[in-house]
């Protein structure tokens, strides 16, 4: 099927963005990689669609020896190819290449994607796995939103009709980092039927373990993480079956058993790496 | 609107709607053919062309954002070596047949060859599993681009974007919060949840079978007529980006004794239609108070069935069953309930699953 008929504006700034936003039934329009699919099937019909591709802003890069402040517009085949100096210890890089398609990576955008909050998106797990901070630029100038606050549920977050998502901060990792990801796909490029990620930075004392992806905002498990930091993957093993089961208990056993597994194969990466 | 774009080398200036994706441009107004639209939604890889020398999907890349882009199609590699020895490759080795997925899985190649010089069969399986070929097997398409990028070297990467030094501000911390509730199991399309109220049960029951009050707190939710059992009504929904609405009709069945209620019912919005099945239950809660007890099931059918993933609705349901429950309680205390918005149950449902396509 073919859209429906729509208004189209470009922005050159964010301020203008912002402004175009504010007059109401504007959604915008990043790489358009989720939002094209869904207007081609009339599931989603915008008025109008202000198109941020082109604000430099957007692709702003910024860092100090703590954290790295990415601006929103960088391609997921950027982040792939290294298009900006490496802070993660490579694993942004790998999170971005696992992300659908390079056809789809070549046009879609980290910031799109943590806007659209589908739960199965990699940024949104990762970004809540490195306890990022968003910042969101409104009328009324800027704010930051911690990465665990940022999405409310399924396609739902904590921007406002006339925000924009304009940069990602994310901590800085350490040269004795270690960090996991694992994603449960059936088919490459698929949606993950379930995604687990470990992080432990030493020297910043940094441990976040999540089960991620499926229903709703992702899942952080403390106490694994914890078990992380002072034990070591071994130790955050033994504990995961546990919390998994008090964390998790909404899901259905096959699906927390799905998350399980993710999380655990990100933890023995880690080990392994 | 105008779009300037360079096609294949050519400066074209066109008239397009913004609605125009640019396959329908490069094909209807360029007559552009090579260029095949198969999913039009990203999946299949058959419209994938070069934008400003990357690839693309012309079906998901609106032709008004491609202003000041140079595109080339399947048409455009004439004269380019490594597109000659491709379509060699894929003679020699059987690499098509109806040639359906042909000029997508081309460009894709030649990216690939490019991109990463000789590699891995499981590394090119990887690269090309964004291009569906459903004659091949892809067995053929694989030996042919391993004969075409053996020996290369992969490209140079792009240079270093420079980090400038910039004060950071500390990461902020999520807000504190209580752990996830403890949910029944949930087998199938069907869930359920639990919420306390601070009304009485009794009180809780009676505003509940007050249909048309519990409607007003059923965000999204409008109830048109009342007649017997028959409930007719509609419901809207705003998710994301997905807005849909629909009407529908129900019967509801109420049982005094055990404070129960079920209200089955069926809406249609397009090809799709939705059914599905509420019931609900008040117990005796902690502290003079009452818990409410809604479950949940659906089915779905039409196209966008194929979209649904059922464990997805169950944190929006939970956010749905907590707003009830606030608007419920605010009634029964005598307070007014807030103004609907579009929100609904079953569209909620069925927003969700709707929305379950290339949300990356």
């Amino acid at each position: 099927m073919k859209a429906a008929a729509f208004d189209y504006r470009s922005a050159g700034s964010v301020a203008e963005a912002v402004a175009l936003l504010a007059e109401g039934e504007t959604r915008v329009l990043a790489g358009g990689q989720s939002l094209g699919p869904s207007m081609n099937l009339r599931l989603a019909r915008p008025q109008r669609l202000v198109d941020v591709k082109r604000v430099a802003e957007l692709r702003d890069v910024a860092a100090d020896d703590a954290v790295c402040r990415l601006g929103a517009g960088w391609t997921h085949a950027e982040i792939e190819d290294g298009a900006m100096a490496d802070f993660s210890q490579g694993m942004l890089a790998q999170v971005a290449h696992g992300i659908a398609y390079r056809a789809v990576r070549n046009r879609g955008t980290l910031g799109g994607s943590l806007a659209h909050a589908d739960p199965a998106a990699d940024w949104v797990n990762t970004v809540v796995a490195l306890g990022g901070t968003l910042v969101v630029q409104g009328p009324s100038g800027q704010r930051r939103v911690a990465s665990e606050d940022f999405m409310l549920g399924a396609f739902t977050t904590a921007l406002s009709g006339d925000e924009v998502l304009v940069a990602v901060e994310l901590p800085r990792l350490g040269a004795q980092a270690r960090w996991g990801y694992h994603k449960l796909c059936r088919k490459t490029g698929e949606f993950a039927k379930a995604i687990g990620v470990a992080v432990l930075d030493p020297g910043s004392g940094l441990a976040r373990v999540l089960a991620g992806a499926v229903e709703g905002k992702p899942v952080t498990l403390p106490q694994t993480a914890e078990r992380l930091r002072e034990g070591g993957p071994a130790a955050a093993l033994a504990l995961l079956p546990e919390e998994a089961e008090a964390r998790l208990a909404h899901l259905a056993p096959n699906e927390r058993a799905l998350r399980v597994v993710a999380v655990r194969r990100a933890i023995e990466a880690m080990a392994e790496g | 609107m105008q779009v300037n774009l360079t096609v294949n080398g050519r400066p074209h200036s066109l008239l397009v709607e913004p609605r125009t994706h640019l396959a329908d441009m490069l094909r209807e107004t360029l007559n552009l053919t090579g260029t095949h639209l198969g999913c039009e939604q990203g999946v299949c890889g058959a419209c994938t062309v070069l934008v400003d020398g990357k690839p693309q999907r012309s079906c998901i890349t609106f032709a008004v954002d491609c202003g000041g882009a140079e595109v080339t199609t399947i048409e455009g590699f004439d004269a380019d070596p490594t597109m000659t020895a491709l379509r060699e490759a894929f003679s020699a080795h059987h690499a098509l047949q109806c040639g359906f997925c042909t000029p997508g899985m081309l460009v894709t190649a030649r990216d690939v060859v490019l991109r990463l010089g000789e590699t891995t069969e499981a590394r090119l399986r990887e690269e090309l599993a964004g291009n569906l070929c459903r004659c091949t097997g892809y067995v053929g398409i694989v030996d042919a681009v391993t004969a075409v990028a053996a020996g290369r070297q992969p490209q140079a990467q792009q240079a270093v974007v420079a980090t400038a030094a910039r004060e950071a501000a500390p990461l902020l911390q999520a807000a504190e919060r209580e752990a996830t509730p403890t949910l029944m199991p949930a087998g199938g399309a069907m869930l359920e949840e639990r919420v306390a109220l601070a009304a009485a049960p009794e009180a809780a029951w009676a505003a509940l079978a007050d249909l048309r009050r519990v409607a007003t707190c059923l965000p999204g939710a409008q109830l048109d007529s009342i007649e017997g059992e028959r409930v007719a009504g509609r419901v809207g929904v705003a998710l994301g980006p997905i807005k849909a609405s629909f009407a529908g009709t129900g019967s509801v069945t109420l049982d005094e004794a055990s404070r129960t209620g079920k209200l089955i019912g069926r809406g249609r919005d397009g090809a799709s239609s939705a059914e599905g099945e509420v019931g609900w239950q008040v117990l005796p809660g902690a502290g003079g108070g009452s818990t409410l007890v809604v479950q949940l099931s659906w089915r779905l059918t039409g196209p966008l069935a194929q979209f649904g993933r059922a464990a997805l609705v169950r944190d929006l349901v939970r956010r749905l069953a907590q707003q009830f429950a606030a608007n419920l309680d605010a009634m029964v205390a005598g307070q007014a309930a807030p103004p609907a918005r579009p929100l609904g149950l079953f569209a909620l449902l069925w927003g969700l699953l709707k929305a379950r396509l290339l949300g990356r």
